[in-house]
């Protein structure tokens, strides 16, 4: 991501951004928003975007910086110096720093990392927005649940090395529907002995259990309802973390050393 | 606009708007005005302490005219003479005289020999002495030297038989002044000969200059070290190189400090003309030398600032890079240990030489053209070149050490990894 944003150079190799090698002259093209975040704590809010705008798009972004403190709730807080804000605000700031002037593509590393769930959704509204309006946005997180429930395509790399890459549908579709997701009185402390039952993910309040061959799903119901209340019970495709956890997990690694 | 004189504009209003900057905007001067009136007051107070001299005569006819000389003189504080009569037991006396000083009745002891009228090669048979406690020693004894010796060549001539009357019009001193050179008038041919040479302007105008040069470079680019330290350690910098080079984003640094540089240096040459104007002083302005100051500033400045945000990239904490600091202020403190010795002999072969080192060039070339006499007119131009190229150079090098220290994480590296990073970028 360092490089599709002309921060790192390649060692060998090419990499082109709407056919061009990246370059600073068209950095206006490429929005990034680092996981470190990091902007000049001594400078007032307004100044500061409109120097970042200006220094990427070229031109003044007076407007833009107006339009989006607005969007964001940060208005009252224009003329303050950012190291008077918040985590929250700074982040909203960075980000803001990040999409002006409209980029054509976006890289965000973490977004929502550290963000209160108000300021979460914010971020979470805007980057939609910004996808409705035809800009393309590559999103880099740890966080499976918003990897998922967010992105039309999933390129994942472990070790190095991409061990996934398409559409959560397509991804998905390797996998068979072997996992149950269930909501039960008792939780995990009435899971022991489940006919065909592999492995169990405890979630909290919902678990994950993977189905061995030959395991029946109606037969894991009727354990089940005999030991409490069942709230929930689904039979579904793996979950992208229990994908992940299937690809780097210790079984995975047990399984590649043998 | 640019994306180097926005970065530039940026970290130029930062720096001037900063309270660091308007503090030693307005403390500088007062620093060093305040230590120059601190001197002379001090030397003052000293000399305000007592200004009563004791006289003691064994030949029993000085006195009287050291006493009458000292009335006449002009020597500012006015000193005054009591006379002591000699005691039989001289060293008693001389302890007595001594306490007497000691608990600050007196400023000093004037002790004259019976026999300093007598011509002898003895020298210390007719040796007048003194006796102080005063740290203005040196200045007393001079005006005391001055004042013996006229009163007994004075003393001396009379008994030769001359005219009393006559005496101070034939011992009177004629002043030996220092002369600017001659010049020929190429537009009319005539030979201009030199004014009377001012100690103001051969020697104040010159470490003026200098020091303005060392103050303005040394404050305007060594922060910059730590500035870009802090910059680099709260992630400021990765976001930037999205929109910018590494180089565009030093360069940018770079005129800030220039811009800094410039910025205080034009308010001091500007107070300082008019302070000159109001003192009527302003032809001992080097209104000439001017344009080599500012050319020699930007050198120097652009030299050091890009060593400065070279070494600030490189460092991993503010703690590193205030240890790094002290290789920011070679420059300009190296030379000014020169200038003792340059100013004695400012066309000699070392202070020639050492002007046509680089990074030493700007204040050294600096002196040397502001003292009077000059320096031969290609001298300053070929240390230009020497110091356009070193500029570049360290330019050149700053940037390859600015975009791999930049984004380095870990340890800060050695003085020797910095020069591997510049030979490898």
């Amino acid at each position: 991501m360092r490089m599709i944003a002309n921060i790192f150079y390649p060692d060998s190799g090419a990499i082109r951004v709407f056919g061009h090698a990246p370059s600073g002259s068209r950095s206006g093209e490429v929005g990034y928003l680092p996981e470190e975040r990091g902007v000049y704590r001594k400078m007032r809010v307004r100044p500061l975007l409109e120097f970042y705008g200006e220094l990427r798009g070229g031109r003044s972004v007076s407007s833009e910086v107006n339009t989006w403190l607005e969007r964001v709730g940060l208005s009252n807080w224009a003329e303050e110096k950012v190291e008077t804000l918040s985590k929250g605000m700074s982040q909203k700031i960075q980000f803001i720093a990040a999409v002006i002037p409209q980029p054509k593509l976006l890289i965000l590393d973490e977004p929502f990392s550290g963000l209160d769930p108000v300021s979460a959704d914010t971020i979470r509204n805007a980057i939609l927005d910004m996808r409705k309006a035809g800009c393309t946005i590559i999103l880099s997180t740890h966080d499976m649940g918003v990897a998922e429930s967010f992105c039309d395509s999933i390129f994942m790399i472990f070790r190095g090395k991409k061990v996934l890459d398409g559409t959560m549908a397509s991804i998905q579709a390797n996998y068979a529907s072997d996992t149950i997701r269930v909501e039960v009185e008792g939780g995990l402390s009435v899971m022991d002995g489940l006919p065909g039952i592999d492995r169990i993910n405890d979630r909290g309040q919902v678990q994950e259990l993977r189905m061995g061959k030959g395991c029946d799903p109606q037969q894991v119901l009727h354990t089940l309802a005999s030991r409490g209340r069942i709230f929930s019970f689904a039979v579904v495709k793996p979950s992208l973390h229990d994908i992940f956890i299937r690809i780097a997990g210790p079984q995975a690694e047990e399984k590649r050393h043998e | 606009m640019n994306k180097i004189l926005l970065i530039a504009r940026r970290d130029y209003i930062q720096t001037v708007t900063s309270k660091g900057y308007l503090i030693a905007l307005v403390l500088l001067p007062l620093i060093f005005g305040g230590s120059i009136l601190g001197t002379r007051l001090a030397s003052r107070g000293n000399s305000t302490s007592s200004q009563r001299i004791g006289i003691i005569d064994h030949s029993g006819v000085l006195a009287q005219r050291v006493i009458q000389a000292a009335e006449q003189s002009n020597e500012s504080p006015k000193y005054t003479f009591d006379d002591l009569k000699p005691e039989s037991d001289e060293a008693g006396q001389v302890l007595s005289v001594s306490n007497r000083i000691r608990e600050g009745e007196l400023l000093a002891v004037l002790d004259i020999p019976a026999d300093v009228l007598q011509a002898s090669d003895a020298a210390e048979r007719d040796r007048v002495v003194y006796y102080t406690n005063s740290t203005g020693r040196a200045q007393l004894g001079s005006w005391l030297t001055t004042i013996v010796n006229s009163s007994l060549v004075g003393l001396r001539l009379e008994q030769a038989g001359l005219e009393r009357a006559r005496i101070p019009e034939l011992v009177r001193n004629v002043p030996v002044v220092p002369m600017n050179l001659a010049k020929r008038d190429p537009a009319t041919g005539k030979i201009a000969r030199g004014d009377a040479s001012n100690p103001l302007q051969s020697a104040v105008v010159p470490t003026f200059l200098v020091i303005l040069m060392v103050i303005v470079v040394m404050v305007g680019s060594a922060p910059h070290i730590g500035a870009v330290a802090e910059d680099k350690t709260q992630r400021v910098f990765e976001m930037l190189l999205s929109s910018a080079s590494p180089f565009e984003l030093m360069m940018g640094k770079v005129l800030a400090a220039l811009g800094a540089c410039l910025t205080t240096s034009i308010l001091y040459i500007a107070v300082g003309l008019m302070a000159l104007m109001g003192m009527s002083l302003f032809g001992l302005a080097p209104l000439h030398l001017l344009p080599w100051f500012f050319v020699y500033l930007i050198a120097d400045v652009l030299m050091l600032s890009a060593m400065g945000v070279a070494l600030g990239s490189a460092c991993a904490s503010a703690q590193d890079a205030q240890q790094l600091a002290f290789l920011m202020f070679m420059p300009g403190i190296i030379p000014m240990l020169m200038l003792a010795r340059i100013s004695q002999q400012p066309n000699g072969g070392f202070a020639t030489a050492m002007s046509f080192v680089p990074p030493f060039t700007p204040v050294l070339m600096l002196m040397r053209q502001a003292m009077p006499g000059g320096v031969p007119w290609w001298q300053p131009w070929v240390g230009l070149v020497g110091v356009a190229a070193s500029v570049f150079a360290v330019v050149w090098a700053a940037g390859r050490i600015f975009r791999i220290g930049i984004l380095a994480t870990g340890k800060t590296p050695k003085l020797a990894e910095l020069g591997e990073w510049v030979l490898r970028g």
